[in-house]
């Protein structure tokens, strides 16, 4: 018998793609920063959807920027932004999911389990982001710091505190 | 209207076969990444023409583009703080200097060509044209499911408006009942985003079963290219102007007036 065609992961991988896209268009403002909810979409993904499907649905939608969608955050897209100077983050969004995922999966996707996964997450985008931007503009460690994660760590703390606990509340709608 | 939206009409760039319009997006972004002020002016033109030519309203478009373009604002404002470089003016001891004016500049009008550029490609370009491309540019990868991937490309794009749409429901709700006077950061996204998911995923589950009633798989009809003279003038255009983008401007001119 051949396996079941897998629709219902399929459409939900799409539906994050979507949600990943509105996210950078999606601004909650609490201060002089905005957050943005692209990259708690991204987290969200690798919780919900799993390390496979989460990775599948990031590569979708890093193909949809680079085929010219204005998906990226700022309304953005080309081959120009996913290799610019914040393409780094772009791109450390396929390592963050698939490691989101592995490690809810092992730690029983449970709220502490997801916080430490989404947590590990976050640490992989600027893991790839921090670098890329450092060498883009050729700026020393600590200045590449201060200017690619520092601002944001406090938004990220939020986002990550949020994702867990939506991901428990959504997990039981999702069926994959 | 939204920016993700397709435009329905006949134009060139509507009928423009779909891998050539992505083909010239990646060209165009490319070029704009080397392009200086000449380049980017140049760019700026060919976009407004193109947007003039697909019968796109000016006003409809910076009404879209509005808190992008206070984005684009700020981004020059933060550019002109913190390049060094000599003294332009201060403002309240903040220093805005002549190397950080002209660098912000550069890049928000990078950052603003490649944002219209994306919205000249989504508002000319049917989503069933793009699920094609995306097989069509995917096929010759090993072991990338193309036409899965081009279904969920396909679905991505149906689902965009309604997930916009529902949010704006759920926001005003959210406002009505006071909701925007919460201060506390994690309420506030868990107001607007746990209630827009559940409403998503549920229409998202009554679309599988949809699908699985009329037992969609991905077993169609291939799609079918055709390559004219259209997406040779646009290839050739779009070729000239790349050339012109990163060419420094006095050799260009150069070259075309005075050889």
């Amino acid at each position: 018998m051949p396996p079941a065609y897998p629709l219902r992961p399929m459409v939900n991988t799409a539906l994050f793609v979507a949600l990943i896209s509105v996210g950078a268009f999606i601004a909650i403002p609490i201060g002089p920063v905005p957050i943005v909810l692209q990259n708690m979409f991204v987290l969200l993904a690798g919780l919900i959807l799993g390390p496979a499907w989460g990775l599948a649905c990031v590569g979708i939608y890093l193909l949809t920027g680079l085929a010219g969608l204005p998906v990226f955050a700022g309304g953005t897209s080309g081959i120009g932004k996913l290799f610019g100077p914040t393409g780094g983050y772009l791109l450390g969004y396929l390592p963050a999911v698939l490691v989101t995922g592995v490690l809810s999966r092992a730690l029983g996707k449970r709220l502490g389990g997801d916080i430490l996964a989404a947590v590990a997450g976050s640490m992989v985008v600027y893991a790839a982001g921090v670098p890329w931007l450092k060498i883009a503009f050729s700026l020393s460690w600590g200045k590449a710091v201060a200017a690619g994660m520092v601002p944001f760590l406090l938004g990220d703390a939020v986002k990550i505190a949020a994702a867990a606990v939506i991901a428990g509340k959504i997990r039981p709608l999702v069926k994959l | 209207m939204n920016i993700f939206t397709f435009h329905c009409g006949s134009t060139a760039l509507h009928r423009l076969d779909v891998r050539y319009k992505t083909a010239l997006v990646c060209m165009v972004s490319l070029a704009l990444l080397k392009a200086g002020f000449a380049g980017c002016f140049v760019c700026f033109l060919a976009l407004s023409w193109l947007v003039y030519a697909t019968g796109i309203s000016y006003i409809h478009l910076a009404a879209q583009l509005k808190w992008f373009i206070l984005l684009l604002g700020i981004m020059f404002i933060a550019r002109s703080l913190t390049v060094q470089g000599t003294p332009f003016f201060s403002f309240f001891g903040l220093v805005f200097t002549h190397e950080g004016l002209a660098q912000g500049a550069l890049v928000v009008m990078r950052f603003f060509l490649v944002m219209i550029t994306g919205l000249l490609f989504s508002a000319t370009t049917r989503p069933a044209d793009l699920k094609s491309a995306a097989q069509w540019y995917l096929k010759p990868i090993p072991f990338v499911p193309e036409k899965r991937v081009a279904i969920m490309i396909s679905l991505f794009l149906r689902f965009l408006p309604l997930i916009l749409t529902q949010a704006q429901q759920i926001s005003d709700a959210v406002n009505a009942r006071c909701g925007n006077l919460n201060k506390n950061p994690v309420r506030r996204i868990r107001y607007l985003v746990l209630p827009l998911l559940k409403k998503i995923f549920l229409a998202a589950d009554s679309l599988c079963l949809a699908m699985d009633a009329r037992c969609y798989s991905e077993d169609r009809t291939d799609p079918v290219f055709e390559t004219g003279k259209n997406e040779m003038r646009f290839l050739g255009a779009g070729l000239f102007l790349c050339l012109v983008m990163i060419c420094p401007f006095h050799i260009f001119v150069k070259m075309t007036f005075w050889s």
